[in-house]
């Protein structure tokens, strides 16, 4: 039928996955040994009482997750604005723009890698020409630093991301209503507040549950630019479970990180599901 | 500028202070979001000791291409662009496949739980399999699939599934049902029906998911880092990481090696441009 290879591939590849992963939350096991412990709620113990890294990367990913939902969607509004007004060379800007988000992640963190290089980078070779070479902190090498240094790559990386679906929203915006406003007097900051803004609240919506999505997910970015490192103060949950899983063997404690973000994720998903399904019905 | 602009713009005025100053404002912005670009493909053409001295927009005064060439034969690009170039190619067209092929069976054949079914396959592009990853790999260690490209190549497709099937649902459920049940009244069958009506129709929507699959699949990395353990069998983005960790204090060639994992998505890109903002809001954003 035709509906079955869709259905099969993604059931075995996708759904199973995500219930193993609760069932291995309950269980300890390195990966290899044929059987697999019920050991209860005690992985959830651990990382919770005893894992004081689980709360560094909780903490980060409130973090990241807070900043991601502000600064990407602020600027791809702002620039979204700005090109959907007829200017001269508006194709090619919004060209540049989204350039970075079809480069891969993890070449991004290559390439932001180099540039905070402590040495040679970008960065650290502007500030030495501007004369504040006392100002250049390590950039990925300190601790209190390094997650907002990661970020500024991933800011770079997802404007485009924003900038794309806020001009999208841009296009359903009424345009006799702005040409009415405009003949009555209103001027451009009153005609946004009262027009352009109430027209996109859906997609401001659907920006920020799109953008706490993929922040949620932040892996091969942190993963390329500093592995979590320095002493774990850039660790983020999605990485922590892998690392967890993959490069400790406790592939119990590792879902049951898993889960949690999980969990997190599903309380912002759900909602979000079944307001768009609302929304469709609404629409037909 | 002209004066069919159907925006904001007022036609009265052919030069207006505020768009100036938004206009050099987004030039500049603009500028800055192509520095990081424009600093990697520079250095990438310096020689090892113009990095050291030149500034760092300056321009190679010659270019290097043997950078190029070395980064090529030290990263084993020769294998890793191989084996991306063949789970892409696989995975992008059989995914759009299996994916209209649902989606069409979704939208236009009632068997009464399609809803639920529709809800179901959606969910999938909602998680993030980040999360999954460790079960991920036990699954395909238990099929032994582990370093082969169909041990990739499934978890891709099962992941690409959801958002193609949701943008191909929409589109096809504009098509109205009565259409499709002519044609099966005359003898089509859906096979047929699919071929002959709906997949012209859709021809670009098609090519806009194809554009944004090849690029999502070419630069995938977490699902490659934990399915694919063996050297011989690394797709480009893993290449690029362990050339990073082996030689990253050759600065030059580690950016030659950024260039080279990095040009073919961006050429895709600036050739079909058009069709990744269609494909990206024919979905999330409609009306």
């Amino acid at each position: 039928m035709l509906l079955a290879p869709a259905l099969a591939i993604y059931t075995l590849f996708a759904i199973w996955p995500l219930i193993d992963v609760f069932i291995l939350s309950f269980q300890d096991w390195n990966g290899i040994n044929e059987n697999r412990e019920w050991v209860g709620l005690r992985n959830y113990y651990h990382i919770l009482y005893n894992d004081p890294v689980f709360w560094v990367a909780f903490r980060n990913t409130v973090i990241w997750t807070i900043m991601s939902v502000i600064f990407p969607p602020v600027l791809g509004l702002f620039l979204a604005l700005g090109l959907n007004q007829n200017l001269i060379g508006r194709a090619p800007l919004r060209a540049i723009y989204y350039l970075p988000v079809i480069i891969a992640p993890i070449a991004v963190a290559t390439m932001w890698r180099w540039m905070y290089d402590p040495f040679f980078g970008l960065f650290t070779q502007l500030l030495t020409n501007a004369g504040l070479a006392q100002l250049i902190p390590d950039w990925l090498g300190d601790k209190d630093v390094a997650l907002y240094s990661i970020f500024v790559a991933y800011v770079w990386q997802s404007v485009g991301f924003s900038m794309v679906l806020f001009l999208a929203g841009l296009q359903s915006v009424d345009r006799s209503l702005i040409d009415a406003a405009r003949i009555d007097g209103a001027n451009r900051r009153k005609i946004f507040e009262h027009v352009t803004l109430p027209a996109l609240r859906p997609t401001i919506t659907i920006v920020l549950v799109l953008s706490t999505i993929s922040s949620l997910k932040a892996f091969d970015i942190v993963y390329g630019m500093t592995g979590g490192g320095p002493a774990q103060s850039t660790q983020m949950l999605a990485l922590w479970a892998f690392t967890q899983s993959m490069e400790i063997f406790n592939y119990g404690r590792g879902s049951a990180v898993s889960v949690v973000l999980l969990t997190i994720t599903l309380a912002i998903v759900v909602p979000y599901m079944s307001w768009s399904q609302r929304r469709e019905e609404d629409a037909q | 500028m002209t004066t069919t602009s159907p925006i904001v713009v007022a036609p009265r005025k052919r030069r207006d202070p505020v768009l100036i100053g938004l206009w050099i404002s987004l030039v500049l912005v603009a500028i800055i979001w192509l520095a990081p670009v424009a600093f990697i493909t520079f250095t990438a053409m310096k020689s090892e000791s113009e990095v050291f001295s030149s500034a760092a927009f300056a321009l190679p005064s010659k270019i290097e291409w043997n950078n190029f060439a070395l980064a090529w034969a030290k990263g084993d690009f020769n294998n890793t662009f191989w084996n991306s170039t063949v789970i892409t190619l696989v995975k992008v067209p059989l995914g759009l496949v299996i994916s209209a092929m649902a989606a069409y069976a979704l939208a236009q054949i009632r068997f009464g739980w399609n809803k639920m079914l529709l809800v179901f396959l959606l969910f999938g592009a909602m998680i993030p399999f980040q999360v999954m990853l460790a079960p991920l790999f036990t699954l395909v260690n238990s099929l032994s699939l582990i370093d082969t490209y169909p041990g990739i190549i499934l978890p891709y497709l099962a992941f690409g599934v959801p958002y193609q099937v949701f943008i191909l649902h929409g589109f096809f459920k504009a098509i109205p049902k009565e259409l499709t049940e002519a044609a099966l009244i005359d003898g089509a069958s859906h096979f047929v029906i699919f071929r002959r009506i709906f997949l012209p129709v859709c021809l670009p929507v098609l090519a806009a998911l194809l554009i944004l699959d090849f690029v999502a699949t070419w630069n995938e990395f977490a699902m490659a880092l934990v399915l694919l353990q063996d050297k011989s069998m690394w797709t480009l983005p893993l290449g690029l990481m362990s050339f990073q960790s082996q030689f990253s204090n050759n600065y030059s060639q580690l950016n030659a090696a950024i260039v080279i994992t990095v040009l073919p998505a961006t050429l895709v890109y600036l050739i079909f441009q058009r069709y990744f903002v269609s494909g990206l809001t024919s979905g999330a954003v409609k009306g």
